[in-house]
């Protein structure tokens, strides 16, 4: 009858959602037992998975990375966010959440970011590092959009904007710009087709995801303020994430960050 | 079918009022082993008073007895809960369960018994309804008179303290309506306890009640036998209920002994009318005559009864429909005097009973009956 | 395919469910037989996160739940952990915008029963909990297991409010729709393309269920 059978179907629902309960009652301690929680910028996503690869591999022991923008983890931290480690894109943020007493010490600073203009391979845009080509683009019609991180939360777009003010570009892309929700969105944006290109964390645009799909060209580093990258330990972090922040300032994670484009600070400037 | 152990002899003894929502000023009583009727238009509160009794329904302020259980008396905080109290009910709408069978929706008023003991009894139950053999089938499954039959088995299993059928025939045919008629007139021979009929058809509940009650906007206004209750309704509202017809106003002159009988006065004919000694004389009163006691004068064959009470007119209509001829006399030639009454088809003809015609008839004494003049009510 | 993510989602939606199964039986039963000044006004507030884009329910959740606020500062004492940025948080936020999606189609479901049914049962004898098991619950199962089923998808599908509310900790707050947002980012189209088609898939059976099982609740009662 198919009543039986529908009032079966509910009893057996209720059941097997009383046996999940248990999984949601996990004791705290084992909780403590779980990977900490990293939180880094999102021009870090392919360097820090390799990273954390390695260290898994080394120690065995595993992390959770989040990635996103700077500005928006800071805020997150500061609402009670469980993370243990923060790499932040613009030491600033770490300095304010020092401040605030939110983090161990002042942390380290472990790289320097780049700006690349990274542009979908056979796209109407041509990967110049002078810009000039993006000047054309804007006048002849080519560019419609063009993607950058947002400025208020994201280091990477904040430096964009001011590279792109420098060439005299920014009033008139202004208007064009679509804006990622952090850095590595933007490079999504830019060689998805929703944009002509970007302008887009140099270290993105070295992955080996991306080559194949984009070409790039690195900007001056004069034409904006410095991406000093600082990565800290939070409040309450354990030594699993200890033991992750002293490897990554180890020489194997540094010499990834150096093949991601990273200019690791006491090594060539 | 008796349940032996009750001492019922009361039976259902209900006095409810309130002044709204629905307006109540009802006083109803039903003697066991009897089936009392409830008559009234649409909206005059029936169902409500029987789901008062069945405790769906709570009045302002009322006292409702079954044999010697008070299931409500406000005056007391006293309101038994529904569920607790042994009222078979059967809606008009039926309500059986649809997801059960026959057999089970009878099987659910039986939780009074122990639980091997049920089937046994559902069964018993639907076979007195008559539907051995369906009692697998579910409602959607059944006619209409099987689904009442159903409801029916269902109230009785509970062994209930009084019966209350709400309008348990208006959604059947004819045929089907006659033949459940005939099952419960059985039925009632066996059932020991009050049942209360709701209805709005009053033809039912002269062929099924042994007693009568009128009921306007709330207020039970007569209760009584029902043929005494149409012969004699107690006032202008009662006889509008009825649908009788033949009511007019007139004066009582005086009252006569010997044989008893008064005298009143309408339209300049004085008309020898039952006692009524509760009018005084001069007193200006409304009456009625059942149409079935005004008797045509034979053209040819005069008789003793038309010195009784003779009226003259003119025939407003006659109305031909089968055997019986209705026709209305326009007393003295008055359209606003309608007199109705009606004779065999055949006696119709041969006394040239049409429209336009003159004719005199009796009306027989110990037929007109007095009540108050209308109180303005509408 | 992100197992963790998708073991996350399964039990967040179960938990959910579990949650909002008596709650919504009881409140859309209450709602289906009760008249009472104000009733408008409570069905709006039981209707409110289906009109409420989700990220001012989730700016609200934060304001009241967060750090800072005096419920996520006393959770924090209790129990040593946030309020936000936690499955137990996000478990609660799903509860909340979830109830439309369970008390609707439940409150419908008893609203269909006819009250002459119920009290025919009282009058056969039956208490008003037997009523409930005898006569509602068979009746009205077709649009309590809808709303269960609602609920289920939706929360799987939810983002905007799990991101502001939960952040996406791996294993905690990470859920299959939050997870294919990430996998975009990172430039992993296979990866957000399976489970995407996952979630495609479970919508799709969820809402063939719903209607299969509103047809029967219209045929049951007829």
């Amino acid at each position: 009858m198919i009543r039986h059978a529908g009032l079966c179907v509910l009893r057996g629902a209720a059941c097997l959602l009383a046996a999940l309960v248990a999984s949601v009652a996990a004791p705290v301690a084992a909780r403590a037992a779980e990977p900490p929680v990293v939180a880094a910028a999102s021009d870090l996503q392919f360097a820090l998975e390799e990273i954390a690869q390695a260290f898994a591999a080394a120690t065995g022991e595993r992390v959770r990375l989040v990635f996103g923008s700077s500005g928006n983890f800071a805020r997150q931290i500061r609402q009670g966010a469980p993370f243990e480690v923060f790499f932040s894109a613009d030491e600033q943020y770490v300095e304010d959440l020092a401040r605030e007493g939110r983090t161990r010490d002042a942390g380290v600073l472990y790289g320097i970011g780049r700006l690349a203009l990274v542009v979908p391979r056979g796209g109407p845009l041509a990967a110049d590092a002078s810009l000039a080509d993006l000047r054309a683009a804007l006048g002849d019609g080519r560019l419609r959009k063009f993607a950058i991180a947002n400025p208020e939360h994201a280091p990477y777009g904040r430096r964009a904007e001011e590279a792109l003010r420098r060439a005299g570009l920014w009033t008139d892309i202004k208007p064009r710009l679509v804006l990622g929700e952090n850095v590595s969105q933007a490079a999504q944006f830019a060689l998805s087709g929703a944009a002509q290109g970007g302008i887009v964390a140099y270290s993105l645009a070295l992955s080996p995801r991306i080559g194949d799909r984009a070409a790039y060209a690195l900007l001056p580093e004069s034409w904006h303020g410095p991406l000093r990258q600082r990565a800290v330990l939070l409040k309450g972090a354990t030594p699993a994430a200890e033991r992750f922040f002293a490897y990554v300032q180890a020489p194997p994670a540094r010499a990834v960050l150096r093949r991601y484009g990273f200019a690791v600070p006491g090594e060539t400037g | 079918m008796s349940d032996a152990a009750s001492p019922d002899r009361a039976g259902l003894v209900l006095r409810v009022e309130q002044r709204g929502p629905i307006p109540l000023d009802a006083a109803l009583h039903a003697a066991p082993g009897e089936v009392t009727a409830l008559v009234g238009p649409s909206g005059s509160g029936k169902s409500t008073l029987l789901r008062a009794v069945a405790g769906h329904y709570r009045p302002a302020r009322g006292r409702i007895t079954v044999g010697s259980e008070t299931w409500l008396d406000s005056g007391a905080g006293v309101d038994v809960a529904p569920h607790r109290r042994r009222a078979g009910l059967v809606f008009q709408s039926y309500a059986l369960f649809p997801h059960l069978t026959a057999l089970e929706n009878v099987a659910a008023a039986l939780g009074h018994l122990p639980r091997d003991a049920r089937p046994a009894r559902a069964r018993e139950l639907i076979d007195l309804v008559r539907l051995a053999g369906l009692e697998d089938r579910h409602p959607a499954q059944l006619s209409g008179g099987q689904q009442q039959r159903v409801a029916v088995a269902r109230a009785l299993a509970r062994e209930p303290a009084v019966l209350l059928l709400d309008e348990p025939f208006s959604a059947v045919d004819r045929t089907t309506r006659e033949k459940l008629y005939r099952e419960l007139a059985d039925m009632r021979k066996r059932l020991a306890m009050p049942v209360v009929l709701v209805t709005h058809d009053l033809e039912e509940a002269l062929m099924l009640a042994d007693r009568l009650t009128l009921l306007q906007r709330g207020r039970t206004i007569q209760h009584g036998r029902p043929y005494e209750v149409l012969a004699r309704p107690a006032s202008v509202q009662a006889a509008r209920l009825l649908g009788l017809r033949n009511v007019f106003e007139g004066e009582v002159v005086e009252h006569r002994a010997a044989p008893q009988h008064t005298l009143l006065r309408w339209r300049g004919y004085v008309l020898e009318a039952a006692a009524a000694t509760v009018f005084a004389p001069g007193a200006r009163v409304a009456w009625i005559v059942s149409s079935a006691r005004v008797v045509l004068h034979r053209r040819e064959r005069p008789s003793r009864g038309e010195s009784e009470n003779p009226v003259r007119g003119i025939i407003g209509d006659a109305v031909r429909l089968g055997d019986l001829t209705h026709a209305t006399l326009y007393v003295d030639g008055d359209p606003e005097a309608p007199l109705r009454f009606s004779v065999p088809t055949h006696v119709a003809e041969r006394n040239r009973v049409a429209a336009g015609g003159p004719a005199t008839v009796s009306l027989l004494a110990e037929a007109i009956h007095l009540m108050p003049r209308d109180s303005g009510e509408p | 395919m992100d197992l963790e993510a998708l073991w996350l989602s399964l039990r967040l939606g179960a938990l959910t469910v579990l949650v909002l199964l008596p709650l919504g039986v009881i409140v859309g039963r209450w709602l289906a037989y009760r008249s009472f000044p104000g009733k408008s006004v409570a069905e709006a507030a039981v209707a409110l996160p289906l009109v409420l884009p989700p990220t001012v329910f989730g700016f609200y959740l934060l304001v009241a739940f967060g750090a800072a606020s005096p419920i996520g500062a006393a959770w924090q004492a209790a129990f040593g952990r946030p309020l936000v940025f936690t499955f137990e948080g996000l478990l609660i936020a799903s509860v909340i915008f979830n109830i439309p999606f369970a008390i609707q189609p439940m409150q419908r479901a008893f609203e269909a029963i006819p009250s002459a049914l119920r009290e025919a049962a009282a009058s056969c004898g039956m208490t008003p909990w037997q009523v409930l098991r005898r006569i509602e619950l068979p009746l009205a199962w077709p649009g309590i297991l809808t709303g269960m089923v609602l609920s289920f998808a939706h929360t799987l599908g939810e983002f905007g409010i799990v991101l502001m509310v939960g952040g996406s900790v791996p294993g905690e707050t990470r859920t299959v729709a939050i997870a294919i947002y990430d996998r975009v980012q990172a430039f992993d189209d296979a990866g957000a393309a399976r489970m995407s088609a996952f979630l495609l898939a479970v919508s799709l059976i969820a809402i063939t269920a719903t209607f299969v099982l509103s047809r029967r609740v219209g045929r049951r009662l007829a």
